[in-house]
């Protein structure tokens, strides 16, 4: 009795497993597993990462912004009904803590797209992963040649490359200035290597040569023995390529050592009143090339930035070029969400997003092609830089249009 | 030759610097055989406390600076009664380690209510303002700085050898336990000790600061004024700013002439070089003691 009693049960467990597996096969294929990572009836989990500590924290603006640029789509109803889930993390500009950050949001959250994201080598550390994983990733934070040499399916760059900034610097001095003898200091690592490879090949066009090219070490403090070498090159263009502090530090050491030269930074180093203050002047005739609308712009789109800025941000936070960056470079994203539509797939925003053509927010213009691996350009949805030159104050005066050089 | 003749004076100039942070080591490690890692970051605080005298409540830097001295005395003297006095079975690896706990703390704090946005700080003196002799050039400030280096550690040399309260500290440094037996108050002192170094630390910071400020700037200071202690001696006060210049010397030296991508590692070369050859310190005499 005992053993018969023992068969039925486990012939009622035996029945009771398999309706249990088929039910789970058919709600889970129906509803969870065909369900995109990251995307639920009414949210969107969307990452970023970036420095709010360390040597690299002042750029910590641009993620804080995308999430209040976040915050204003939300309150307006989201995207197709759905509210963006921001996560942001700090990796305090260390390549290692992006790796870990990115990998424990991605596995444990689900991220359903990247954003963003500041720093070459901390967004290198992430790339095969991300794109090994089919994950979107729009906007690097950084102007990179990495993103698009060799294309990727899912990476849209939308970040003017940081050779272009170069080569408009070059042609901006040697053609409307007339300078011939151009120096450069870089910060040596990919950001500055690839500004360099953008001033030697546009003064290849007019037959010159950098008459001085000098690595600055990211612990580099005391940067007289960099300004000795630049003076005694006669340097008439002095490009600089370096973190805010170091190209302050650059100016100001130029200044003391009596180096009259006409500089010229990267984007990185446009935002003028923050360079103006801590230079205590000495960045005044500076010239930059910048990637976005300015401060003061009247544009509508930066109007409405400004009140979101108003009324999400805390009062310790600086309206400045590196803050609203962080809504610029997530309004590609939020267009390809839009054109993708309710029914929402990594695919049918990697389509939305190729479909991109002449759109305009506080950037440049933005367009992007069908993936084609042969052509890097397909995934570099803008490319443009205008200059603007510091003044007394740091104001800024324009003084180029939008300018793109490939 | 007026190129070799700026890259000297450059270097005696950034020397300067070192040898403020290379001194106020020196002062703790004179005491208590401590190397003192929480050293810059108790300058930094002070110097954005004065910073916000100035910026929040607008007073002069005459009435800031001074509040930032006497608030590196009083930081100085609490960090050492409340936390390095309470260590258990203290050896010199754990309060060391207890430093450098200290040191990210404080400049947590410095993130967490200043922010990471540069600044810099008013001061009398332009930093880009230069003096020339010709064609070498040299700061107003840098001047100040070397000047300030000097007189401090003639001052602090005077104190150690001459005062009954600097003599107290040399020999509650040499001998805690017949320091005591002898009546010194060996506590009281590592607290005056700590609170010295502290505004040593502070001058160090003050200077640098109208160059520019933001929460790392004191960490090369630091680590370079470690490397002139080691390399003058830790035990050596005019050792250390001697050491402090000949690191900045050399560190232009291999700029110029060697490789500018390296030069700031140079600093960690001597470090090794000086350990292996002479750990004692270039200006100290080596001396065991009995156990």
């Amino acid at each position: 009795m005992r053993n018969l009693y023992g068969k039925e049960w486990v012939m009622k467990k035996k029945v009771f497993g398999v309706c249990v597996l088929l039910l789970t096969a058919v709600f889970g294929l129906s509803g969870f597993g065909l369900a995109e990572e990251g995307v639920t009836d009414t949210e969107i989990h969307i990452a970023q990462w970036g420095p709010q500590t360390g040597p690299a924290a002042a750029w910590g603006s641009i993620p804080r912004a995308t999430g209040h640029y976040f915050q204003m789509l939300n309150d307006e109803g989201g995207i197709h009904g759905r509210k963006i889930v921001y996560h942001m993390f700090d990796d305090a500009y260390n390549p290692a803590k992006t790796k870990a950050g990115v990998k424990q949001l991605q596995e444990d959250v689900g991220i359903f797209a990247w954003v963003g994201g500041v720093g070459t080598a901390c967004g290198l550390a992430v790339k095969n992963y991300l794109m090994a994983k089919k994950v979107p990733w729009v906007t690097p934070a950084t102007g990179s040649r990495h993103w698009i040499d060799p294309p990727q399916k899912y990476l849209f760059s939308t970040f003017a490359l940081y050779s272009t900034g170069a080569k408009v610097h070059c042609k901006y001095a040697y053609e409307q200035q007339g300078l011939k003898r151009f120096a450069l200091a870089y910060q040596n690592d990919d950001y500055g290597k690839a500004y360099l490879q953008g001033a030697k090949e546009q003064l290849a066009k007019y037959g010159l040569k950098l008459v001085e090219a000098i690595p600055v070490e990211f612990r580099d403090t005391d940067l007289k023995p960099h300004v000795r070498k630049l003076k005694k090159a006669k340097a008439q263009a002095t490009l600089i390529c370096l973190t805010p502090m170091h190209a302050a530090r650059i100016v100001m050491t130029g200044r003391q050592m009596r180096f009259n030269t006409q500089w010229m930074a990267s984007s990185p180093c446009s935002d003028f009143p923050l360079m103006y203050k801590i230079t205590k002047g000495a960045w005044e005739g500076v010239i930059a090339a910048t990637f976005a609308e300015l401060p003061d712009s009247d544009l509508p789109l930066m109007k409405k930035y400004r009140a979101a800025y108003k009324k999400y941000a805390t009062k310790e936070e600086r309206w400045g070029i590196f803050y609203y960056a962080g809504f610029g470079f997530a309004e590609p994203l939020v267009e390809g969400l839009k054109r993708a539509g309710r029914d929402l797939t990594r695919e049918k925003l990697v389509s939305a997003m190729e479909g991109i053509r002449d759109f305009k927010g506080i950037t440049g213009h933005i367009n992007f092609a069908p993936f084609d691996p042969k052509d890097p350009w397909c995934r570099q949805g803008q490319d443009e830089v205008f200059l603007v030159q510091c003044q007394k104050g740091g104001k800024y005066k324009v003084i180029t249009d939008w300018i793109e050089i490939r | 030759m007026i190129d070799f003749l700026q890259i000297i004076v450059s270097g005696i100039a950034v020397g300067s610097s070192y040898a403020l942070m290379g001194l106020a080591m020196v002062i703790i490690y004179k005491t208590t055989e401590v190397p003192n890692f929480v050293q810059g970051e108790m300058a930094l605080i002070s110097v954005f406390l004065a910073f916000m005298i100035i910026n929040s409540y607008g007073a002069p830097v005459y009435v800031a600076f001074p509040c930032a001295l006497a608030f590196a005395a009083v930081l100085g003297g609490f960090l050492e009664f409340a936390v390095l006095r309470r260590a258990k079975e203290p050896n010199i690896l754990s309060l060391i380690v207890i430093t450098m706990g200290l040191e990210m703390v404080l400049m947590g704090i410095v993130s967490w209510k200043f922010g990471a946005d540069a600044k810099t700080m008013p001061f009398p003196i332009s930093p880009y303002d230069s003096v020339a002799l010709g064609e070498i050039f040299i700061s107003g400030l840098e001047l100040l700085t070397m000047l300030t280096a000097l007189v401090l550690m003639i001052a602090i040399f005077l104190f150690y050898r001459f005062s009954k309260l600097g003599v107290a500290m040399k020999a509650t440094q040499q001998n805690k336990v017949a320091a005591r037996l002898m009546g010194i108050r060996t506590n009281r002192i590592n607290l005056l000790t700590w609170g010295m170094s502290s505004v040593v630390g502070c001058v160090a910071g003050l200077l640098i600061s109208p160059v520019v400020m933001d929460p790392y700037m004191m960490w090369d200071p630091m680590l370079k004024g470690f490397t002139a202690a080691v390399v003058g001696g830790m035990t050596s006060l005019p050792g250390s700013v001697v050491g402090a210049y000949i690191v900045g010397v050399i560190e232009h030296l291999f700029g110029a002439y060697v490789s500018i991508e390296f030069k700031s590692v140079v600093a960690f070369a001597i470090i090794v070089l000086v350990l292996c050859i002479k750990p004692s310190g270039l200006f100290t005499r080596h001396y065991v003691k009995k156990v």
